[in-house]
């Protein structure tokens, strides 16, 4: 190292960042349940979807899903973690957390830090599973007759409370509950909190658990299709439905350096809009998604020449993949077609709550092993779809920086941007 | 980016009365809210009272062809959001709309939706369930709705953490509108009571009377025997302080600090200890730069609940400990526990602030801290730094700093 570099270095260490990092990852979801073998699934285009087995799909449209089949909590969670009162849901954000805790070397966390670390977990249908069964004794027998434990972790809240109570945390701790976008707003916030030194590491992230409510819904609405859903093909007829969860551990870059953690990419930017149209279809003009992902990129100061890939909503509806083909048009102008995008749903289900966290972690594998994760049962291109959708499996390439999108009911559209990590910042 | 943050407006749908003007001549007049339940029959439940919302009506306040889509609590909330803008003096038609945002806090959402739509599900099967309802399910169709029929198209997101849900919503709006990610955040949030949640409630004797005794909300009293069930929305209108001088808004407070926390605890239950309260109060005073002292009011989140009103008494006493020591009260013997009571309980701060008022703690007589608790009769008094305080079962605890502009 000559002089001038030392010195820009020590320049570099004298000011107080507010850069926010990435230190940990961990997923549990229908092709994976650690990071190695999500990569590999991710990198061999694996399908998770097949029967749904959790409950009986008789009378449904639809028969299949994304299932996290096999799920044991206890091959994550080591006995001395109550499983008490912990839905589904629960166990797999306590799983993720577990793992992605372990990969940023904190699993035994001293007081002091431990008093400086939140939890934010975006949420979808909480313990609704657990209480769909005491729900149906209820119509039955009667509030009398009604088992009242299970109700115990009813709210989607109840994850971040085990979470935090397991590991001794006592940061911010709140919950995201917009439907489809919970996951990536939760980790937004999140980043909010360390700028603002509200706490030096903050466990973020969504979970999802398939239950009946939310199946007969989607089914209801007729946005499923029966066979595994075909992200930006011609032919498309809908979504596939997932369950999962997503946890990455947020730091200050300062913290993280102090301590010498690894680091797995960076959060850049966030932007949250809302559609103020309808409360399910999305704004066929694509102008609420549009506005969320220049926001994104604005907070980020990274200019849309820059992004690498973009990680898609990308649900398979008709209307979803016609609106978000226009709007990334309409951010990218010319350069639209020509920026891989793949939507990550063909393999993993739309995990709702779960979405935006469990494809960050797949953004972030994909900046660290440097591959596009693919778009599988994309086989027609659509013209209403103008986009380089990566089909099949993967594509290598060396990614920098990724834009990330959530679009849920309500309207709510989340779009982060993430990006390799860099002593310097910035471009690379 | 760091501004200033101001409130500038404020909606309110309440069991004390519809808007800004009769929630505050019933609450500072010492009128409570609680009676026997009408909306729904609860004969045969041993609670039988609550703060229920009544002669509340919608169309008051939505366009008629967007009413008829919405659920009740997105009803409240819009009618509340249109309030906090009209009280705030805003032109729709002439703002940034997409500079505007909602940001609302909810426990439980829409249960009497989703108590539909599973009765269906499990009494018809899948194919007999109504999509119309689908949409009213999902806890952000307050916010959804709210953000089409006002147009805003800004930062729209909604919290859900149990009793902490408002408070925290109120935080993240401020941050946003701090961090110049808005111009203008409608933010605060609500609950709504249903049979068959107000069943559960009950099943898990989350409510007054536990043990013997008779019915009622009695925040830091000895003879508190659980908390009274209420319902209602309270909406805020934040933009940043110095927009609000240059349109020449009444500003009635900033909020100036927000700290958030958590203690271990239970599944849904109580933390042993009132570390978390307290974190969450001192990080609130610490961002806002104000000493303990300088306190003048705390709006705590005592219910009347057993365990959680010694938990905060425990939290403020240890917070409080200097000679100049802040008057506390608790609303929720007047409104009932409303869970998202956050936008109802912070519009109360800044109405306090503003006017030179502490609202009574109803129920109150026999005090269980040497605290000073406003008891009977509202206060007049100054106030220029409040606490807004939440603590949510499970463990959670968040505190806003609201300050005399």
């Amino acid at each position: 190292m000559n002089s001038k570099d030392s010195e820009k270095k020590d320049i570099r260490f004298s000011m107080k960042s507010d850069r926010v990092v990435v230190t940990g990852r961990g997923s549990v979801n229908a092709i994976a349940e650690n990071m190695d073998d999500f990569a590999a699934a991710l990198q061999n285009g694996t399908c998770g979807i097949g029967p749904v087995t959790l409950f009986d799909t008789d009378g449904y449209r639809t028969h299949i899903g994304a299932q996290v089949n096999g799920f044991d909590a206890r091959q994550h969670i080591p006995a001395v973690y109550s499983l008490k009162r912990m839905s589904r849901s629960d166990c797999m954000a306590m799983a993720a957390t577990l793992e992605a805790l372990a990969e940023a070397d904190l699993l035994s966390m001293a007081d002091r830090m431990a008093d400086r670390t939140g939890v934010i977990v975006g949420g979808g249908a909480g313990g609704m599973l657990e209480c769909e069964t005491v729900f149906a004794r209820y119509l039955e027998a009667g509030a009398d007759r009604m088992p009242a434990s299970p109700f115990a972790a009813f709210s989607c809240a109840s994850s971040a409370d085990h979470i935090a109570t397991h590991l001794n945390l006592m940061g911010p701790r709140t919950t995201f509950m917009t439907a489809c976008s919970s996951g990536a707003t939760a980790i937004g916030f999140a980043r909010d909190l360390i700028r603002s030194h509200a706490a030096d590491i903050m466990v973020c992230g969504g979970t999802e658990p398939m239950c009946r409510i939310t199946y007969s819904a989607f089914n209801a609405l007729q946005a499923v299709d029966p066979e595994p859903c075909k992200p930006f093909d011609r032919h498309r007829r809908g979504l596939t439905l997932g369950e999962g969860a997503g946890i990455v551990i947020l730091e200050s870059l300062d913290h993280a350096r102090r301590r010498g953690a690894p680091i797995y990419g960076e959060i850049l930017g966030c932007g949250i809009t809302c559609d103020a149209n309808h409360m399910t279809a999305p704004d066929t003009e694509g102008i609420g998604a549009a506005a969320a992902m220049a926001a994104a990129l604005a907070d980020a100061g990274v200019s849309a020449q820059r992004v690498d890939y973009i990680n898609a909503h990308g649900t398979a509806t008709p209307a979803n993949d016609r609106m978000e083909s226009l709007a990334i048009g309409r951010v990218f102008g010319n350069r639209a077609r020509h920026i891989p995008v793949s939507s990550t749903k063909s393999m993993i289900g739309h995990t709702l709550g779960a979405a935006g966290a469990i494809e960050a972690v797949a953004c972030l594998l994909a900046i660290e092993r440097a591959f596009i994760p693919p778009t599988v049962h994309h086989n027609a291109p659509d013209d209403e779809c103008l986009l380089d959708v990566v089909p099949g499996c993967s594509r290598p390439a060396r990614i920098d920086t990724v834009l990330s999108n959530s679009f849920a009911f309500g309207g709510n559209n989340t779009a982060l941007v993430l990006g390799r990590f860099t002593e310097e910042g910035g471009a690379p | 980016m760091s501004r200033r943050v101001a409130v500038t407006g404020m909606g309110l749908v309440t069991p004390l009365g519809i808007g800004r003007e009769r929630f505050a001549e019933a609450l500072f007049g010492g009128v409570g809210g609680i009676g026997p339940i009408e909306n729904f029959d609860a004969e045969a439940f041993k609670s039988r009272c609550a703060a229920e919302v009544r002669n509340f009506s919608a169309r008051d306040f939505i366009s008629a062809r967007l009413l008829r889509r919405m659920d009740r609590l997105s009803q409240m909330a819009s009618a509340s959001a249109r309030m906090a803008v009209e009280d705030a003096g805003v032109d729709l038609a002439s703002a940034d709309r997409g500079r505007m945002g909602i940001v609302m806090g909810t426990a439980f959402g829409a249960t009497d939706v989703v108590t539909r739509f599973a009765g269906t599900l499990f009494t018809e099967g899948p194919r007999r369930v109504n999509p119309i309802l689908v949409p009213n399910t999902v806890m952000n169709a307050p916010a959804g709705h709210t953000a089409i029929e006002l147009g805003l198209r800004g930062i729209n997101t909604t919290l859900n953490h149990r009793e902490a849900s408002a408070e925290a919503a109120i935080a993240c709006a401020a941050m946003q509108i701090r961090e110049g990610r808005a111009d203008m955040i409608l933010t605060g949030g609500g609950d709504i009571l249903s049979p068959f949640f107000f069943s559960v409630l009950e099943r898990f004797r989350a409510l007054s009377p536990q043990n013997d005794g008779e019915e009622g909300a009695r925040p830091f009293d000895r003879r508190r025997n659980g908390p009274v069930a209420g319902e209602g929305v309270g909406v805020l209108c934040l933009e940043p302080l110095e927009s609000a001088h240059a349109r020449g808004a009444t500003v009635y407070c900033e909020i100036a600090g927000w700290g958030m926390s958590g203690a271990p605890a239970p599944a849904n239950d109580w933390p042993d200890n009132p570390d978390g309260m307290l974190r969450a109060m001192q990080a609130a005073m610490t961002m806002g730069g104000v000493e303990p002292e300088s306190i003048d009011a705390v709006s705590a989140a005592a219910s009347g609940g057993i365990r959680s009103d010694r938990l905060e008494a425990l939290a403020l006493e240890r917070c409080f400990t200097g000679a100049s020591q802040p008057v506390v009260t608790s609303i929720k013997g007047a409104v009932g526990e409303s869970f998202a009571s956050g936008g109802v309980r912070t519009a109360t701060m800044a109405l306090g602030i503003h006017s030179g008022r502490v609202p009574p703690t109803l129920g109150l007589t026999e005090p269980i801290t040497p605290l000073s608790m406003v008891s009977a009769d509202s206060r007049e008094m100054p106030v220029d730094c409040g606490l807004v305080n939440a603590c949510a079962s499970g463990g959670t605890c968040v505190s806003l700093l609201l300050k005399k502009s």
